[in-house]
């Protein structure tokens, strides 16, 4: 497979009155055509910033202060607005965390629909709604023709989801990034929605980057997986060779905080003690030591590269850690917060 | 038909109405309401008379009759007269233009600034918005009515001493109606008192709505700035808006008829309900009709707009049509 996106060294940072905050701190992955990449990681720790890079729709007082965004070769950080209004929509399509406030209640879902086709693809508007009714039926949502004289407010939340999707996936995009899409739904939802996208994905090969802090759905969608924490990947590894074989202990953590189906019941879930660090200064120690039970006295004293730790695949399993957590045994990282 | 099928047919017209416009919706939401409903009545009467008031007059707001001063209510003069023996009823109809005239211009007047001012902080932000906001404060730190009250004392003046030298200089009678002089000043000092309000109101709007997940999911669609604030930004900031407007109409009515009454508004001969108010409180225990015409007209007409703009607030807030 060829890569589709290659992204190299993104640095995003915010400014605030005493200074920046490091939100992005070098980032790189690759993203092959019709591949399904998680990213993980709690709030706060930059996986939407990082998405939000990509196309460059971030807020005032972000600004990209590094780094490269490769689509098929051509960097997305150095076109102008107008090639990258083309993209926006046209090569990368985007979902939203909440999509009770994603829909313009003003205008109805069809005309809503029409616009980016009729604005990318320069079809008619009859075309463009007639286009729309088969989008909607494709995701699921019957006598999709009448409910294109709807509004907003006559949706459900899932619906409005799947009217997200439709109008995201109009255009054909090559990436479709969804923004922890599952979210704001109930459980029902989450999962027929995670269906959706499999289905589409499947049928269309568009590449998929789902952002979330659910690795519940991580292990059902996606082929690799890169975790985040304090704005740097800590591990990015295939599906299977990162529930299998974890190398960060941020990771460790994380699915410790998992329910499982098969343990067995009654036992307390483990939690990552502490909080992420404030980020107002380019760390020259491990974010995560703080807060880390294999912490030693090399990770207070220098920042560790994402390194190859094992071939899980041609692309290998990379984790950024100065430990080689197999060879250490701890009984659980509670209480790891002791600052 | 039982009730039940009423309610049901009813149901279903509101479900085809918001199934075709949702203006439509809004509208049938008004329609709804009962009190909004009674409100119309009044406003539309009052623009009704301020339209033809002059026709439906059964005198000459300035006809003075000196063999009928003071009279009270009788089938010759409805509501009575006045002091030079002025027919109360006509001078109403009359006030009614002032009212009206009132209210729309200085709401157009204020609106317009309040619009540019607003959406200029709202969108450009930074320094724009800095300076915008530094001159709402200003404006609003000043009692409205000592403002008024310094504007007609400062600008009266040389206003009419600049339009007596348009009349020497062009010879154009227009010049020589100092009452314009008066609307003027009243239609200036009411807007420059009313503009903060609607450009808070429009900045707030915008910045709120820029930061909405939907303008943030039209971006991400690649939709051009342009499109952006016409189709997502500004509709969605008009509800608000409209009812601000509604309320700001019969506020303003009210404040010229406080600036009337405090004799810093319209001046004589021009009939005001405030100054009718004014001039009838002087003899309110002997002769109460003076008082109570224009007084009842204020008060239905001020309350109709602020039912007007209540009931407008319901059918067009989208927090509402959930569900």
């Amino acid at each position: 497979m060829s890569v589709l996106l290659d992204v190299q060294e993104l640095q995003t940072r915010f400014q605030v009155r005493k200074g920046y905050v490091y939100a992005v701190n070098g980032v790189s992955f690759t993203l092959e055509e019709g591949e399904t990449l998680a990213v993980v990681g709690e709030s706060g720790c930059g996986k939407s910033v990082t998405m939000l890079s990509l196309v460059r729709l971030l807020p005032p007082a972000a600004s990209i202060e590094n780094g490269k965004v490769l689509l098929r070769g051509e960097d997305l950080l150095e076109l102008n607005l107008r090639q990258l209004r083309d993209v926006r929509g046209g090569e990368v399509g985007m979902i939203f965390q909440d999509p009770m406030t994603s829909l313009n209640p003003f205008i109805n879902i069809g005309t809503q629909m029409a616009e980016p086709l009729v604005y990318h693809r320069g079809m008619s508007k009859s075309d463009a709604l007639a286009r729309s009714a088969e989008l909607l039926e494709m995701v699921g949502i019957p006598d999709g023709e009448a409910r294109l004289r709807d509004y907003p407010h006559q949706f459900s939340g899932g619906m409005r989801q799947r009217v997200m999707i439709a109008m995201s996936m109009s255009c054909e995009p090559a990436v479709l990034i969804a923004d922890e899409p599952t979210t704001a739904l109930d459980v029902t939802i989450q999962a027929q929605i995670v269906e959706l996208v499999k289905e589409l994905r499947d049928r269309s090969g568009v590449a998929v980057i789902w952002i979330t802090h659910d690795l519940s759905v991580v292990a059902g969608i996606a082929d690799r997986v890169i975790v985040m924490y304090a704005g740097y990947i800590v591990e990015e590894a295939p599906v299977d060779a990162l529930f299998e074989d974890p190398r960060h202990p941020y990771t460790i953590g994380l699915m410790g905080a998992l329910p499982s189906l098969t343990g067995e019941t009654g036992t307390r879930l483990t939690t990552i003690g502490g909080s992420p660090p404030d980020l107002v200064d380019l760390p020259d120690f491990c974010p995560f030591h703080l807060r880390c039970p294999y912490v030693i006295d090399r990770c207070r004293k220098e920042n560790p590269m994402l390194e190859v730790v094992a071939e899980a695949s041609e692309r290998g399993h990379r984790a950024a850690c100065w430990v080689d957590i197999r060879e250490v045994n701890i009984e659980s990282n509670a209480g790891a917060a002791s600052s | 038909m039982t009730t039940q099928e009423i309610a049901v047919t009813s149901e279903i017209e509101v479900a085809e109405a918001s199934r075709t416009n949702l203006w439509r919706d809004a509208v049938a939401r008004l329609a709804a309401n009962r009190l909004a409903l009674v409100a119309i009545l009044p406003i539309v009467l009052l623009f009704f008379i301020a339209a033809f008031g002059p026709y439906l007059t059964p005198y000459d707001f300035l006809a003075q009759d000196f063999t009928a001063r003071l009279v009270s209510p009788s089938s010759e003069h409805w509501l009575g007269t006045d002091e030079l023996g002025r027919d109360v009823f006509s001078r109403i109809l009359y006030g009614a233009r002032t009212a009206v005239s009132v209210g729309l211009v200085s709401t157009a007047i204020s609106l317009v600034v309040g619009l540019v001012m607003g959406s200029l902080a709202g969108y450009l932000g930074g320094r724009v918005d800095m300076l915008v906001v530094w001159l709402t404060d200003v404006t609003r730190s000043m009692p409205a009515l000592l403002l008024a009250i310094v504007i007609n004392l400062t600008l009266k003046v040389p206003l009419e001493a600049w339009m007596e030298q348009m009349y020497l200089a062009t010879k154009n009678t227009f010049f020589r109606q100092t009452m314009w002089v008066d609307l003027v000043l009243v239609f200036g000092a009411l807007a420059l008192i009313q503009w903060p309000g609607y450009a808070r109101l429009i900045r707030g709007q915008i910045l709120s709505i820029r930061s909405r997940n939907y303008v943030l999911a039209a971006r991400a669609l690649g939709m051009p700035t342009g499109r952006i604030l016409t189709r997502y930004v500004i509709p969605n900031a008009m509800g608000p808006l409209i009812v601000a407007v509604s309320a700001g109409m019969g506020g303003a009515m009210v404040l010229e008829s406080a600036f009337s009454f405090l004799g810093v508004g319209v001046q004589l001969p021009i009939p005001s309900w405030g100054k009718m108010i004014s001039d009838g409180l002087r003899m309110w225990q002997t002769h109460p009709h003076l008082l109570v015409g224009p007084a009842v007209m204020m008060a239905v007409i001020t309350v109709s707009f602020a039912w007007l703009g209540d009931g407008l607030n319901d059918a067009l807030n989208p927090r509402q049509w959930g569900g």
